[in-house]
């Protein structure tokens, strides 16, 4: 726990001017793919992926991203489950859902969970990076 | 740094503290009306005491300061034995809500907000109520800083009147506009959200607008940068309101509701979900017990005695246990209406009514899942009453009736079922209204409104259309987002009754069923499938020769009693095969449906059955009509049928 | 990334592993859902659970010929959902590293087209599945008159 701590304020402090760092969560690797596209082509570094919920807690605490985009339905954790866990290491991660259509109840489970916001799958990018300026206070 | 890990004592501190402020929030509504001193303020105290020490133990400073000024207030009130004046338990409340904000907060590991505001308030009253001992209270922070009026007059954390859109491309504006009221929900106390929460998820909006007013002690810029941070949700504008002003009128002074027998409940925190799997697993147990005892058949004769009286000690043991789990769901009442008071005193504060609230029969007790499931009806049928029932005292007074209105909500146990009914004496519902209303939305032609009877036109309130249109409100007198509240109660398998007199009051009767996890069934088989109907909806069952049906246009009747009921055959009602060849006789199962008996043909009856309720899991609660599923005891899936629903 | 492969007839499919929580063989019967689209097949009880089976060539090919009923229902793992998809057979478990892009026109349930060996396997997108269904039932809702 007083690790967790540390880490968090080690964040708080690092400089404004790099590139924001990106944590991708998806089951399919076709989905990251594009997601990782389209962080790349809006300045933003893509530093970790994960391809389910128990993977994308354990690579939140590595890399302390500054921002996570998490899929909900993946295997062995789903997307609100991992997005719970991860606020309760660190309560100011930010995490941006990916949804389909059609999965908005699970999407609002997901926002009442403390997700920051959703995206839309297929992705499209001039969305995706409005959505993440937007959160990230950018824009 | 700390050594010990406090978490571990977080989920105790939390469901604790939360228990202790709402008691203490119960304690100074009592407070307002009666202004007693004595063991009401004696209660209140303790709660703030507790609060402090719980929070400061577990290192949570601010809430800790907080809790700490709040108590002095309550000792000096104490001591002094002086009626606590209005204004002051404003300031308390708010006090209550800022702390169950902190406490919220710290369960999610989150920072609270600031609390300068309301600790300059807090000392400020306390500096008047004993100049000489306590500390000169710190000047109001500067403007820029401070929340705008927060400081000001009644101590209350300033309101703001949010009008927001979301943006007319956005695939899921329902979700936008959750994200939105989420937000802001996380900066203080949301009311008046329009529409209501459950058209706002589903994202009926009138052209992508929603609005909300906010008490936040959060500054206006905040707010502002708190809404900034959400895609496709535009601010369409943003005012901050003044708090009430001081009572007005000097004649009538518009006073919180009373309460009258009212029981704070002792309750241990069990998770809603444990409960359910508790549930489960003692359904599951009930069924492997009659798969043994199938199982046993097989063994020889001779050596079948100790196997079946075994199964039946083990049948026996996890009736009883099962007995035992379906007990401990069984929730007071009071878990739902002890917050009303409070509710009651907000809404009529806001809309200047004088309202006194009396509860009875809050003892009465219903299963956990009834009970989550009506606690925002019961407050939405509350705020009607209030609202849209009782009118201004200065109107009533006209009328030749008491200035304060009376809403009870009374609760009593009937055989098998609990009814509540919520009843006011304000204005009353106009059924005319409400026909026409229903016309001119499309709902009925004129004849057909015209023949509904007085109590049928009463429910047109709940239809969809009627019910949420805002210009309908106010002339029919009633609300917005009654069919939600009618669904919720036929969830749970209750009913809604409506009785209303114009210019006398409007009483809403809820009957409710004890328990929704166990029902009993009347298993009939269609074709080779089976299927359960809830006993208690069926009127009767007889078996009738087909030849025999009456006729009209294109509907087949039977006799029954002295009426002549629609028949249905459920094989096409439900789309499933049923068996060949036509029957000379065959049964049909008199249910009560929406619009009355009506008789269903069935292949065969297969008996009754208690069995224990499962809900529907996505995709299958997507098909109307089903209530439900269950296993039998031969492990065989089957559904329960909604019956009110098969025929809509 | 390995993927569970099986059999409608003689066209091979697959689904990630990942998303598959079990496969089981057929029950001897389903109860029918009423109202139901006609892709589905039944409800089982599975331990305790109860599962909605639907006839996965019926889902993703309405206009194909019906074929034999199948022995194997491979279970999706939905979270709290249960989703069955009745299957001619199951081959078993196989790397499929490259999936190339789907066939024109095809549905959005096909993730791309694969080839192990000399086979040809058709690549299934396990969210768009279970989408296909919800689908199938908002549209499905027949009135009763």
């Amino acid at each position: 726990m007083p690790n967790n701590v540390a880490l968090c304020a080690e964040r708080e402090y690092s400089p404004h001017a790099m590139a924001k760092r990106v944590l991708v969560v998806d089951d399919a690797i076709f989905m990251r793919d594009i997601i990782k596209d389209i962080f790349a082509s809006g300045g933003f570094e893509v530093v970790g992926e994960a391809s389910n919920g128990v993977e994308a807690v354990e690579r939140y605490k590595e890399l302390k991203p500054d921002l996570t985009t998490m899929d909900l339905v993946m295997p062995f954790k789903n997307g609100i489950e991992a997005t719970r866990e991860i606020l309760r290491v660190d309560s100011k991660a930010v995490v941006v859902m990916c949804s389909a259509l059609g999965q908005e109840a699970l999407v609002m489970e997901a926002i009442e969970a403390g997700a920051m916001d959703f995206i839309v799958k297929p992705p499209r990018a001039e969305d995706v990076l409005a959505v993440v300026k937007k959160v990230l206070g950018e824009a | 740094m700390a050594s010990i890990d406090i978490s571990r004592y977080l989920t105790l501190y939390v469901s604790e503290a939360q228990e202790h402020l709402e008691s203490l929030s119960d304690n100074l509504v009592k407070l307002e009306q009666a202004g007693s001193t004595g063991e009401v303020i004696d209660e209140a105290f303790r709660h703030a005491h507790s609060v402090k020490g719980m929070a400061a133990s577990m290192g949570f400073e601010l809430t800790a300061k907080l809790a700490h000024r709040m108590e002095d207030l309550l000792d000096a009130y104490r001591a002094l034995k002086e009626k606590v004046d209005r204004a002051s338990v404003d300031l308390l409340l708010s006090t209550t809500d800022a702390l169950l904000g902190h406490v919220r907060a710290s369960a999610e590991g989150k920072d609270v907000g600031d609390v300068s505001a309301l600790m300059g308030a807090l000392e400020r009253k306390l500096y008047l109520l004993k100049p000489d001992t306590s500390p000169r209270p710190s000047a109001p922070p500067p403007a820029s800083v401070a929340a705008p009026s927060a400081a000001r007059g009644l101590g209350l954390p300033p309101r703001y009147q949010i009008k927001l859109k979301v943006a007319a491309g956005s695939a899921t504006p329902g979700v936008r506009a959750f994200l939105a009221h989420k937000r802001l929900s996380g900066l203080g106390n949301v009311f008046d959200l329009r529409p209501p929460l459950d058209d706002l998820k589903a994202g009926r909006l009138a052209d992508g607008n929603f609005s909300l007013e906010l008490e936040s002690t959060f500054h206006e810029t905040e707010v502002r940068a708190a809404l900034k941070t959400i895609a496709d949700v535009e601010l369409v504008s943003l005012k901050v309101i003044e708090p009430d002003a001081p009572p007005a009128p000097k004649t009538v002074e518009p006073e919180g509701p009373r309460v009258v027998g009212q029981e704070p409940a002792r309750t241990v925190r069990v998770r809603t979900e444990l409960l359910d799997q508790l549930l489960d697993g003692a359904g599951e147990l009930l069924l492997a017990t009659a798969r043994v005892r199938e199982v046993g058949k097989s063994v020889p004769e001779g050596a079948r005695g100790v196997l079946d009286s075994e199964v039946d000690r083990l049948n026996a043991l996890v009736k009883d246990l099962h007995a035992k789990v379906m007990k401990a769901r069984m929730t007071p009442i009071s878990v739902m209406t002890d917050r009303l008071p409070r509710a009651a005193r907000d809404i009529a504060r806001r809309r200047e009514r004088d309202v006194e609230l009396t509860i009875t029969g809050a003892e009465v007790e219903l299963d956990r899942a009834i009970v989550d499931e009506l606690n925002d009806p019961l407050l939405h049928l509350l705020r009607n009453a209030i609202d849209h029932g009782i009118e201004p005292p200065v109107e009533r007074e006209k009328q030749g009736k008491p200035p304060r209105g009376r809403v009870q909500v009374n609760v009593r146990r009937e055989k098998d079922r609990v009814l509540l009914e919520v009843e006011d004496d304000g204005r009353g519902m106009d059924g005319d209204k409400l026909r026409a209303a229903a016309v001119a939305r499309g709902l009925l032609t004129p004849e057909a409104a015209q023949g509904l009877s007085a109590r049928e036109a009463l429910m047109l309130a709940c239809m969809p259309g009627v019910s949420t249109a805002t210009d309908v409100t106010d002339i029919s007198g009633r609300g917005v987002g009654m069919d939600a509240v009618k669904r919720a109660i036929e969830s749970v398998g209750g009913t809604l009754e409506i009785e209303s007199q114009k210019g006398k009051g409007t009483r809403f009767r809820l009957q409710l069923p004890l328990t929704v996890a166990v029902v009993q069934l009347l298993l009939v088989a269609v074709g080779d499938e089976t299927f359960g109907l809830p006993v208690a909806k069926v009127s009767g069952v007889v078996e009738f020769p087909e030849a025999q049906l009456a006729h009209s246009q294109n509907a087949s009747l039977l006799p029954f009693g002295n009426a002549l009921l629609p028949v249905y055959s459920l094989a096409a009602l439900l789309t499933v095969p049923g068996d060949d060849g036509v029957e000379q006789t065959r049964p049909y199962v008199v249910v009560e449906a929406e619009s009355g008996k009506v008789a269903l043909g069935v292949d065969r009856l297969q008996g009754q059955e208690e069995v224990v309720l499962k809900a529907l899991s996505r995709p299958l609660d997507l098909v109307p009509g089903l209530a439900g599923v269950t296993i039998l005891g031969n492990g065989r899936p089957i559904f329960i049928l909604d019956v009110p629903r098969l025929l809509v | 990334m390995r993927h569970v492969v099986f059999r409608l007839e003689k066209d091979r499919f697959a689904l990630p592993l990942s998303a598959i929580r079990e496969v089981v063989v057929t029950p001897a019967r389903f109860s029918l859902v009423p109202r139901s689209p006609p892709s589905v097949r039944g409800i089982m009880n599975l331990r305790g659970r109860v599962v909605t089976v639907v006839e996965l060539s019926l889902l993703l090919r309405p206009d194909h010929p019906a074929i034999k009923p199948g022995t194997k229902v491979v279970l999706l793992d939905r979270g709290r959902r249960e989703l069955g998809l009745l299957v001619t057979e199951v081959d078993g478990i196989e790397v499929i590293e490259k999936v190339g892009p789907p066939p024109p026109k095809a549905p959005p349930t096909v993730k791309g087209l694969a080839r192990l060996g000399a086979l040809a396997i058709t690549v299934l997108e396990p969210e768009a599945l279970d989408i296909a269904v919800m689908a199938s039932f908002s549209r499905a809702v027949p009135s009763p008159r």
